[in-house]
């Protein structure tokens, strides 16, 4: 791949986006009802949405990495690397989500 | 407002999985003997990298679509799913959100190596990501049109 950072951040960003999920580790919150974005939690404004903050977290995160890791290092990295590490966050993701149907 | 932006998002869905569902087949291995006799054969005999882009760029449209009706959905519907105890119903649209976050975070890779020049590590890393991008859409294809509907479709 002619831009190995690129497959950096592509194959973390799932795994961040996991982290940022498991741990509640949204950047930032939005809250439909108030119509309002807060940094942290704020309550009595009604229902919040983390998904936008878990995105930015995600994305932030992976590219601070892809830029971090040496060229050198990320070329050396197998393409297949990029779906096979995401399979294995979906799989992961699959298996807490099962907390809604049992 | 929210009817015609969700009407605009139903559609571009289609067109996304249309376009993702002929790029998934295309990548698909098969013998040059039987190529090109069925109509499965010649609906995946298609320029798999001229789908790339449009795919991305409607990814993106339509992921976007869906974040701006997401607040309408946790205002209004998910509560009434929770009053239902309609957990299942929250399950399948929460995987939803986390396939499509993570397909954005794919979709960078995922146009590289359909930009580069065909090799045996480039296709498999080109069937890897189309077929994982293919299945997150036709789940949220699907889920969405389910969730759309349920009040009709539940007793």
């Amino acid at each position: 791949m002619k831009h190995p950072a690129v497959k950096i951040f592509s194959m973390l960003f799932g795994v961040f986006y996991l982290a940022a999920f498991y741990f509640d580790l949204a950047l930032f919150r939005y809250y439909p009802e108030a119509r309002q974005f807060h940094w942290a939690r704020t309550d009595g404004i009604g229902v919040v949405i983390l998904w936008y903050g878990w995105i930015v977290t995600a994305a932030l995160a992976s590219a601070a990495v892809a830029i971090a890791v040496p060229r050198s290092i990320a070329e050396r990295l197998p393409s297949r690397w990029v779906w096979a590490v995401t399979t294995v966050v979906v799989i992961a993701m699959l298996i807490y989500e099962r907390r809604w149907f049992v | 407002m929210i009817v015609a932006l969700l009407i605009l998002h139903g559609l571009l869905a289609v067109a996304l999985l249309g376009a993702l569902t002929h790029q998934a087949l295309s990548v698909v291995p098969t013998s040059a003997t039987t190529r090109g006799r069925t109509f499965i054969d010649r609906f995946r005999g298609v320029n798999g990298p001229a789908y790339a882009t449009p795919i991305v760029v409607l990814f993106v449209v339509t992921a976007i679509g869906g974040a701006l009706l997401y607040p309408q959905y946790r205002i209004d519907v998910r509560p009434a799913l929770e009053d239902t105890q309609n957990s299942a119903a929250n399950g399948v649209f929460e995987i939803k959100e986390h396939l499509i976050a993570i397909g954005l975070g794919l979709l960078p890779a995922y146009w590289l190596v359909w930009r580069e020049s065909i090799d045996a590590t480039v296709a498999s890393a080109r069937r890897g990501l189309t077929w994982l991008l293919a299945l997150f859409v036709w789940w949220s294809f699907i889920v969405g049109h389910v969730l759309n509907n349920i009040r009709g479709l539940l007793p």
